[in-house]
């Protein structure tokens, strides 16, 4: 966590959105902040809330099923009341939105109902709509924050993985090192080699990548519903962990030390002004030094959103499987398979 | 070198066998479906094209006597038919047979189609009702791909030798359907004099005061009115404007759309005597009825003159073509089916709603499970059903282990607890939903699909396990008339 930087980019944030707003959408702003996101129909999302409101109940729990209330209910629960106030501002803000009379409503509502992309929100004159340019704004600062944000220890104790760094101190430096975010500290590897069992049949990783709300968000379900999938296929799934800062690559280093067949890497995205909490689930037979690219494999897009998180842990699962049977993935896979 | 990447791809074949009031034919065709997602996403398993390979000739419908259907004939009938178009029941992978118009009204109508699905296929479903007509017909006829294409209301008025089936299209988005006792078989000739006339249409006439009965010579006056004020009604039922008087001619529910038709098409038997689409050789059946009389009344009606008439794809064979190629869908890709529990046939469906609240979703399951039973199974003789769960929230894994844990507690109310538990979901959950049923409860059968839209009393049956992963699924309605 870098907190300077967070202030500096919200600051810049908030200077560009007050450059915009009437004096009443400014006040409303203040009350907001930047760490304010709606992409989803789920209100505002505040992930270290959520992570807390999940883990209250886990300790409530008594009998031998967990019992997890709905995630929307949680925070609606958690949100403070000022959070509250600010998120009913923006439901009547986004119904305000859009053309003002449309020649044919329903078939725009159709249209509009096909994607999430910014499509019949009008205009007033040349430029977008007040309201649209904020959301946009809102979007985009959601992606920074996802961007600089660390995941929440609570999240990978809940999960049991231990924490490993690689050779990235600070994100300025994984930004602009992506070779950085490859390597393994040394500290890292010592910790490997004498926490994790040698060569799974599957060895999972998680890591925040360019997103940490992806994991924070997303992570539990599919490393979860993965999990149980490979427990009902018969595969043995080694020692997870978690890699901070880490590229996709990193996998091959984690290959070189364990020895797994297959190497799973749940890493956040690049984000996006849509999501900014999309994981990617990248999978790859047998990785090592010079592993190239075309033999590794993904499935990507997964968050609340896009494809659900716990269907893709159970669909993940029938892929490994695949690619032990052929031992191939990838590119490779292709050719084996056909 | 190098290999291009292909998606994945099958092909499937289809049957639509449709038995009417006066003909019966069947159609075969190929689908074929395609992995539509890209190569970094889940699969999505598509039709992506239907070809039509054959079309039967059209058939007199065999009936043993007035009120029962002959089963055998039927039976060879397609049997002959599927020898010319050169394939065998066991290629077959999905379609419907259909039984429509007033056949629908026969004693052994229930035993046809079920015998038909059995025996001419493997997967062939059986499907019945007005309703389910009208609406197989619009997509047979074209209508429904025309309301999608031009945003407008349209009207299909499948008119065959019983019944006139409406179904009404806004935007490809179904708004309502409607049956009428019309059609051309309803007054039959023989030699120039009057067969047979059917019970609504006797109601009529004894409603006008007019005695005209079997015997009687075909040239009459009043056989010209009556096709007239057939036309009308169909023009009254489009406004929804029935009288008191027309009600003997309406089968079952009167009109239930809102909107306002602007166009209409019809298809069927008297579609043809309109528009002449068929080959003069491609029908043995011949007609001694009041059809043609009848296609000249619409043609005339001044009730029908203010809506647009548009001509439609097909004529007497847009049921038949909408059973072939209309009635199948495909599941989601991501699945959990035992391919042992398939095909299932002819499952009522009974929803949950959620409303987005998961608990208040749980807490309704055990209590729907046994009114389920209650509806579908009252004898306790183990009908199966399928839960069709629908509006869930987001779920996130804990959610889905609750959820299943709470469906398997559930089906204990069921006489048979250990038949399949079938759950039908709309949201993209089925594999994930499956799977963890299955850690849970490991003797348990279970087949659990996605991305299926029914409705609460649809039937529903779900074909084989297909390469690609996929099952195919047919969504009907099974209410034989009265």
């Amino acid at each position: 966590m870098n907190p300077e930087l967070i202030e500096k980019v919200t600051r810049l944030v908030v200077e560009k959105l007050q450059s915009q707003q009437t004096a009443d959408v400014k006040q409303q702003k203040s009350s907001a902040g930047v760490k304010f996101w709606d992409h989803t129909s789920n209100p505002g999302k505040e992930p270290s809330k959520m992570s807390v409101g999940v883990i209250e109940t886990e300790k409530q729990d008594t009998g031998g099923l967990i019992k997890i209330k709905s995630y929307q209910n949680t925070k609606d629960l958690k949100m403070t009341s000022s959070d509250k106030i600010s998120h009913d501002k923006i439901e009547s803000f986004s119904e305000k939105r859009g053309i003002d009379n449309p020649a044919d409503p329903v078939e725009l509502q159709a249209l509009m109902s096909k994607t999430p992309a910014r499509i019949g929100v009008g205009r007033a004159g040349l430029r977008p709509k007040t309201d649209t340019w904020l959301k946009f704004r809102f979007d985009h600062a959601a992606a920074v924050d996802a961007v600089y944000g660390d995941v929440n220890d609570e999240l990978l104790n809940r999960l049991g993985l231990f924490k490993v760094n690689t050779m990235v101190n600070e994100k300025e430096v994984y930004i602009r090192r992506p070779d950085y975010g490859r390597k393994l500290s040394e500290e890292a590897k010592k910790h490997i080699l004498t926490k994790c069992q040698k060569a799974p049949t599957v060895q999972i990783i998680l890591s925040d990548g360019l997103s940490s709300s992806a994991i924070e968000e997303n992570g539990e379900d599919v490393y979860l519903s993965l999990q149980q999938s490979l427990k009902s296929l018969g595969l043995d799934m080694g020692t997870p962990f978690y890699i901070e800062k880490g590229r996709v690559a990193v996998m091959d280093e984690v290959g070189e030390l364990l020895k797994p067949k297959v190497v799973v890497l749940l890493i956040g995205e690049r984000p996006g002004l849509l999501s900014a909490e999309s994981l990617s689930a990248y999978l790859c037979y047998e990785p090592r030094k010079g592993t190239i690219e075309a033999d590794r494999m993904v499935i990507s897009n997964i968050h609340k959103g896009g494809i659900p998180p716990a269907e893709a842990g159970a669909y993940l699962g029938t892929v490994i499987q695949k690619v032990i049977k052929y031992e191939a993935s990838g590119v490779s896979l292709v050719k084996k398979e056909g | 070198m190098l290999k291009r990447y292909d998606a994945q791809k099958e092909n499937i074949i289809s049957a639509g066998i449709d038995i009417g009031t006066s003909t019966t034919k069947l159609v075969i065709s190929r689908f074929s479906l395609m992995n539509m997602a890209g190569g970094t996403h889940m699969p999505r398993i598509e039709i992506i094209e239907k070809e039509v390979l054959y079309q039967s000739p059209i058939y007199r419908t065999p009936l043993l006597t007035a009120s029962s259907i002959d089963i055998e004939a039927v039976e060879r009938l397609v049997r002959e038919e599927y020898i010319s178009a050169g394939i065998k029941p066991g290629d077959i992978k999905t379609g419907a047979v259909i039984i429509t118009g007033e056949t629908a009204t026969k004693q052994n109508a229930e035993e046809m189609v079920h015998y038909l699905s059995d025996h001419a296929g493997d997967f062939l479903v059986a499907t019945a009702g007005p309703d389910l007509e009208g609406i197989i017909a619009a997509k047979g006829s074209g209508a429904y791909e025309f309301s999608k294409r031009t945003g407008k209301t349209v009207a299909n008025i499948d008119i065959g030798g019983g019944t006139a089936n409406a179904a009404v299209y806004r935007s490809g988005r179904l708004c309502g359907t409607c049956t009428l006792h019309i059609g051309g078989r309803l007054i039959e000739f023989e030699d120039s004099k009057i067969k047979t006339i059917s019970p609504p249409v006797q109601k009529i006439l004894h409603q006008w005061g007019a005695a005209l009965k079997t015997g009687d010579s075909r040239n009459q006056p009043i056989i010209k009115k009556l096709t007239e004020y057939m036309a009308e009604v169909i023009g009254r039922m489009l406004r929804k404007e029935l009288h008191q008087d027309d009600m003997p001619l309406l089968l079952g529910h009167e009109p239930n759309w809102t909107e306002n038709i602007e166009c209409i098409m019809f298809s069927g038997g008297i579609s043809e005597c309109l528009y002449q689409y068929e080959k003069a050789d491609s029908s043995p059946a011949q007609y001694d009825d009041i059809g043609k009389t009848l296609a000249h009344s619409l043609r005339n009606c001044g009730e029908l003159d203010s809506f647009n008439w548009v001509k439609p794809k097909e004529t007497v064979r847009a049921t038949v073509l909408g059973a072939g190629t209309q009635t199948t869908e495909i599941s989601g890709a991501t699945i959990h089916a035992e391919e042992d529990e398939l095909p299932i046939r002819n499952l009522p469906v009974y929803q949950i709603r959620f409303d987005n609240d998961l608990e208040k979703g749980l807490d309704q399951i055990p209590d729907a499970v046994k009114k389920a039973v209650e509806i579908y199974d009252p004898q306790k003789e183990g009908q199966n059903f399928a839960l069709y769960l629908t509006a869930l929230p987001y779920l996130g894994f804990r959610d889905i282990q609750e959820l299943s844990a709470v469906l398997l507690k559930s089906i204990e109310a069921k006489p048979l607890p250990n038949q399949p538990l079938v759950v039908v979901l709309e949201s993209d959950h089925a594999k994930v939903l499956g799977q963890t049923m299955k850690v849970q409860e490991s003797q348990q059968s279970i087949v659990c699909i996605d991305q299926i839209k029914v409705e609460h009393g649809d039937y529903i049956d779900i074909g084989h396990l297909l390469q690609t992963n996929v099952v195919p699924v047919v969504i009907k309605t099974l209410t034989f008339h009265q």
